[in-house]
């Protein structure tokens, strides 16, 4: 990798001094799953890197997770593995799933909330040096003609058909999450839809961060009645069991009286489809005020797809993808899953 | 004649863990990776990013300034130059040629500009131009000999630099500055075919096979009661060695080098070595005590091997360069493709009554031979009266295809099993049905304890216990036909053949056996251990010969300076090196009987083992093991063991070694019809490999193999951009491979056949893993998904499309 200059700041103050002095010339290291790599290839050459580890121990902004449910506020520095394993985090198994299922466990024990948010794309083009793409101030995206099995479906008014990679995105956004976004200069809060962006050209990145901006926590919380019971579920179609990336992704929340079981407050979001996370609202409306069955399960599944426009190698992920949606809201409903055979 | 393997078996044939286990579970065991060397330097490859393309321009100026830098040496070998004349203040060189007999008169003279760019070596050693006199014979590197070379795939190796840190070795690549003419590639097979023309390869990209026609195949069709025509296919696979290919060469003061090379041919790539820098054979040592798997991959020093080893000539360091997954991937070989349009007609009995395949394949821009698609039909083709097969190799501008653990035979075994299964289809009988019944048939001729006097019985007896343990006949039902759901269950069947022999050549393998006083005894050989456990398989013969337990042999493995041995490959290792052990401990223990009875007042012919000591079978006399081997006093006994082929061949020698093996498998499977996720249930593997030596291993060996059949069936595939020509999935991320959790319950049943003598297995159990895979999704879909690997998108692809 390039030389770079390394800082360990003492103090989320220091990381954003740092940050704020580096005018866009920084990257942050967490878990270092995705940036280390990125150096490796060439990928990524900053000429700073800024450490979150802290000196004595994790700053206590970025590293707990805490609350009382439906709120619960996750520190960006947070690990996956203890997303997966939160007891605070258990009403929401859209989450703590999505989360149980990253890569493998070395990279759970090391990748972090704010870098599965923030992590740059996977496309196989953009990931390799010698190739000049949208991203890289190239003039064409490989991906359009080439090998795109893996690339979006959602592709209208994209010029570069990367998907995000977060596999925590599409459940925070249907758990109502927010995220704390601070700065040398201020904070902000923000909804977590508003953090992702389709990049088209160099310099762009699939978040909405500024350059000098941390992504420092992320608040889940849900608009639940009282009295009302909230359901919630991912759904991933994964080739393989083990390390691998979703293909197609679905998560689901709605509550439910008590005694009924007609969907209200739907939210569906759809991952790995897109350049960024999507919320599903036509999906979300076919279910809102149903009782949810196999049948209005489907009907929502195909709203989901709308709009869809697969490229040459991957009209299967259309298929995967109604398959994803249909199986989240029937797991979130607690139906026994059909398709376990 | 041979005294053979012992009738009575304590050791061989059972359950033994392997004595360098500890080791290598530690991390104890030293692989060529963890070998650093004081003061070593550190290479790196600069590679061709283009497909295709001319080298333009090369100025290595900036990279010799990087902070670390030290050597810098281009792929082209440097050539051997006699000095005609140096000028030291013109700085000019002039040379000509090393006079050859044949060609004395067209001697070739070259003048060369001494300076940057330009290294002189005589003697494996940098020499100035004030070090060189007339007819002094030296090698010449100009750097700007690579203008002009032509190179091949997106990896093709231009030059190394070696560097104080591995960091500043790519530092000083990237200061490298070249220049290319980008040229046309073609990375796809099929664009071969459409355009006969082509030429961006070496040889011409189109390489026609020949025709090959038995019987009738026309009047066979006409007496079909069905036929099916059908496409097959199967994609380029890499070889993924979990150790990357690479080494640390030294040379030592003296002009010898020694390589720690990871290699499955410790003599061969000290052979090569040797050659390339003129240095006599007997002072080029390569050492592999531990290595990280090759499957066929790591016959020799390859391009980085001759790199390291000139780049620590030149800095008189030690260098090492080790792959990174990367160039892993895209450099060191792969499995070539296999497509094939096929018709097969056949009758409710089950009788094939032809088969016709026009197939193809591409190995990359090189390795045309390792294509490999002449054993078609497989298995059956003794028994089918009327085929033809014609097959094509394409070459295309990707890495060069190298040997793939059973070369050629999964994609023969793929393109025959599959339109077995889907005759039978057409047929309405279960597929096991046509196999049975085209089973090569006893070759009446054949002794009765050979393969060819028997495999008919074997192979149905391996289809009994597979039927058995596989549950066939409750699992099976007609494709498609079976529960009704989303999740279809199949179940499917392939067989598979090999050779296994000991090893060809006319130079026997050897083996050292030397008994010390203390009682501590060392086996000895080049041979090496690339994963099949070899070093355990040489202590077990002894120590069964010697009534001792493995973990007392020390067992030296992997120097090739320890006797002559021939490369792993072809299943041959433990088919010579057993018996070789063998005898070698036999004529160990006859040694130390003749130079110890005569001190015990024994007749060394009354003399015999037991387990822990040595017994009189006369006098009923007995000395501990250490009591006897004390007597030796300060004596030694040694033995050595030869084997190969030829000695296999000999009469009487049939129960120490033979060859050919078969192997049935049967895989069951659920599919997901709404994803196509394909989740394996259960895989079971009979294989018959003449006398077991250590069950455990074979077992292990067998269920590797499965798994990387599992691998091929399901996941493994090298793709590459058609616009850039470069392969996407270089790496462990997108080319995938299963782990814990998607592998299956594997059964593994070894035919234990003690009579035939030792047989290799490294290869047979990964050939029709796949093609049972593909006939049970198949079976569950009753819609075939004609090209692995079985992704979800072919799985839906071909539901979509809907049936034969």
């Amino acid at each position: 990798m390039k030389n770079f200059t390394y800082y360990q700041p003492t103090s989320l103050h220091g990381v954003l001094k740092v940050l704020d002095e580096a005018g866009g010339k920084a990257e942050i290291l967490a878990g270092g799953t995705d940036l280390l790599d990125r150096m490796k290839e060439y990928v990524a050459q900053p000429e700073k890197v800024i450490s979150l580890v802290g000196f004595s121990g994790p700053f206590k902004e970025i590293s707990a997770i805490a609350g009382h449910p439906p709120t619960v506020t996750i520190g960006a520095g947070v690990k996956l593995v203890n997303i997966a394993e939160s007891e605070l985090l258990r009403p929401y198994p859209a989450l703590t799933t999505a989360a149980a299922q990253i890569a493998g466990p070395q990279i759970r024990n090391m990748g972090t909330l704010g870098g599965s948010l923030c992590q740059r794309n996977r496309c196989w083009y953009f990931r390799d040096e010698h190739v000049q793409c949208l991203l890289k101030g190239g003039r064409r995206c490989f991906a359009h003609d080439g090998e795109n099995q893996y690339h979006a479906i959602f592709t209208q008014g994209h010029p570069c058909v990367i998907v995000h990679p977060s596999t925590l995105a599409p459940p925070l956004m249907v758990l109502g999450a927010t995220c704390e976004i601070r700065s040398h200069k201020g904070q902000r809060q923000i909804p977590i839809e508003q953090l992702f962006q389709a990049p088209v050209k160099d310099g762009q990145r699939e978040h909405t961060l500024a350059p000098n901006e941390l992504l420092v926590s992320v608040t889940v919380a849900p608009k639940i009645p009282p009295g009302a019971i909230f359901r919630n579920a991912s759904y991933e179609v994964k080739q393989k069991e083990t390390s691998d990336w979703p293909i197609v992704q679905a998560s689901v929340a709605y509550y439910t009286e008590a005694k009924r079981h007609v969907a209200q407050g739907v939210r569906i979001a759809l991952g790995h489809v897109a350049p960024t996370p999507l919320l599903s609202p036509g999906a979300a409306k076919v279910l809102e005020g149903q009782e949810v069955n196999e049948k209005t399960a489907s009907a929502a599944a195909e709203a989901a797809v709308e709009g869809a426009r697969p490229l040459s190698q991957n009209a299967y992920k259309v298929q995967q993808l109604k398959v994803a949606v249909r199986r989240a809201i029937l797991l979130a409903s607690g139906a026994k899953p059909y398709w376990e055979g | 004649m041979a005294e053979g393997w012992p009738k009575k078996r304590r050791l061989l044939g059972t359950k033994i863990r392997r004595i360098d286990g500890p080791d290598k579970s530690t991390g104890r065991a030293k692989y060529s990776y963890d070998i650093n060397r004081p003061g070593m330097l550190y290479g790196a490859i600069l590679r061709c990013p283009h497909a295709h393309a001319k080298i333009t321009r090369l100025d290595t100026a900036a990279a010799k300034k990087v902070p670390g830098f030290k050597a810098l040496a281009i792929v082209l070998p440097p050539k051997d130059w006699v000095v005609v004349k140096a000028d030291e203040t013109g700085k000019t060189l002039e040379l000509k040629s090393v006079p050859s007999k044949k060609q004395a008169d067209k001697a070739e003279k070259r003048t060369v500009t001494v300076g940057p760019g330009v290294t002189i070596l005589r003697g494996n050693k940098p020499v100035t131009l004030a070090d060189l006199k007339a007819d002094d014979v030296v090698q010449v590197e100009v750097e700007q000999d690579v203008i002009g070379r032509e190179l091949f795939y997106a990896g093709d190796e231009i030059l190394a630099v070696a560097a104080d840190t591995e960091e500043h070795a790519k530092d000083a690549l990237r200061a490298i500055q070249i220049e290319y003419q980008v040229l046309e590639h073609v990375v796809d097979p099929a664009e071969v075919l459409a355009k006969p023309g082509l030429r961006t390869t070496p040889l011409p990209n189109l390489s026609p096979g020949k025709e090959f026609t038995k019987g009738d195949p026309a009047a066979g069709f006409k007496a079909a009661e069905a036929v099916v025509e059908a496409s097959y296919g199967v994609g380029v696979i890499s070889h993924q060695c979990l150790e990357t290919h690479g080494l640390v060469a030294e040379w030592d003061a003296d002009g010898g080098l020694t390589v720690w090379a990871s290699t499955q041919a410790t003599v061969a790539t000290a052979a090569a070595l040797a050659g390339r820098f003129g240095v006599p054979p007997g002072k080029v040592k390569c050492i592999t005590h531990y290595m990280g798997g090759g499957f066929g991959s790591k016959f020799g020093p390859d391009v980085q091997g001759f790199l390291a080893a000139d780049l620590a000539r030149r800095t008189g360091k030690a260098v090492k360069i080790m792959l990174d997954r990367e160039e892993e991937v895209i450099a060191a070989g792969n499995r070539p493709s296999a497509y094939g349009k096929v018709k097969i007609g056949g009758k409710k009995d089950g009788t094939i009554t032809a088969y016709v395949i026009d197939c193809y394949g591409t190995p990359g821009y090189t390795g045309g031979n390792t294509v490999n698609l002449n054993f078609l039909p497989y298995v059956y083709q003794d028994a089918i009266e009327n085929f033809t097969r014609l097959h094509t190799v394409a070459f295309t501008n990707a890495g060069g295809a190298r040997a793939m653990r059973a070369p050629g035979h999964p994609q023969n075994c793929i393109l025959t099993e599959f339109a077995i299964d889907d005759l039978a289809a057409k047929l309405e009988i279960d597929p096991v049905i046509i196999r049975r019944k085209n089973l090569p048939p006893n070759n009446p001729k054949a002794n009765k304890i050979e393969w060819a006097g028997r495999r008919n019985d074997i192979y149905n007896e391996q289809i009994d216990i597979a039927l058995k343990l596989s549950g066939w006949k409750e699992k099976w039902h007609p494709p498609g036909k079976g529960k009704s759901g989303v999740i279809k269950h199949g179940i499917g069947m392939a067989l598979h053949t090999w050779g296994g022999n000991a090893a060809g050549g006319t130079t026997p393998n050897e083996c050292f056996v030397f008994i010390a006083k203390d009682g501590s005894v060392t086996a000895e050989s080049s041979t090496q251990d690339l994963g099949t456990a070899q070093r355990t398989v040489t202590a077990i013969v002894v120590a069964e010969i010697l009534g001792l337990e493995p973990t007392d042999i020390i067992v030296k493995i992997g120097e090739s300076t320890f006797g002559f041995s021939t490369g792993s490959g072809g299943s041959t290792t433990c088919p010579t090196q057993a018996p070789a052990a063998l005898l070698a401990a036999q004529q160990a223990r006859n040694d130390l009987f003749r130079k110890v009875a005569p001190k015990v007042g024994a007749d060394p012919k009354d003399l015999a083992i037991e387990v822990g000591k040595v017994v009189d079978t006369k006098t009923k006399k007995e000395w501990s093991w250490k009591e006897f081997c004390a007597k030796l006093g300060m004596d030694e006994a040694q033995g050595k063991g030869e084997w190969n082929l030829a000695i296999s061949n000999e009469p009487g020698n049939e129960n120490i070694s033979s060859g050919q093996v078969g192997g049935v498998q049967t895989a069951e499977v659920l599919v997901d019809t709404e994803t196509g996720l394909i989740r394996l249930q259960h895989i079971v593997a009979v294989q018959d490999c003449g006398l077991v030596v250590n069950k455990l291993a074979c077992e292990s060996q067998v269920a590797g193999g499965v798994i990387m059949g599992i691998n091929y069936a399901l996941f493994e595939e090298n793709i590459i951009d058609k616009t850039t020509g470069r392969q996407v999935n270089a790496d462990m991320e997108f080319y995938k491979l299963g782990g814990l959790k998607d592998m299956p319950k594997i059964t593994v049943h070894m035919q234990d056949m003690p009579e035939r003598g030792v047989i290799g297995i490294g290869e047979p159990p990964t050939i029709s893993t796949a093609a049972a895979i593909g006939n049970a999704v198949f079976n569950a879909l009753g819609v075939r998904v004609p090209i692995l690997p079985l992704t979800p998108k072919r799985v839906l692809d071909a539901l979509a499309k809907g049936g034969l």
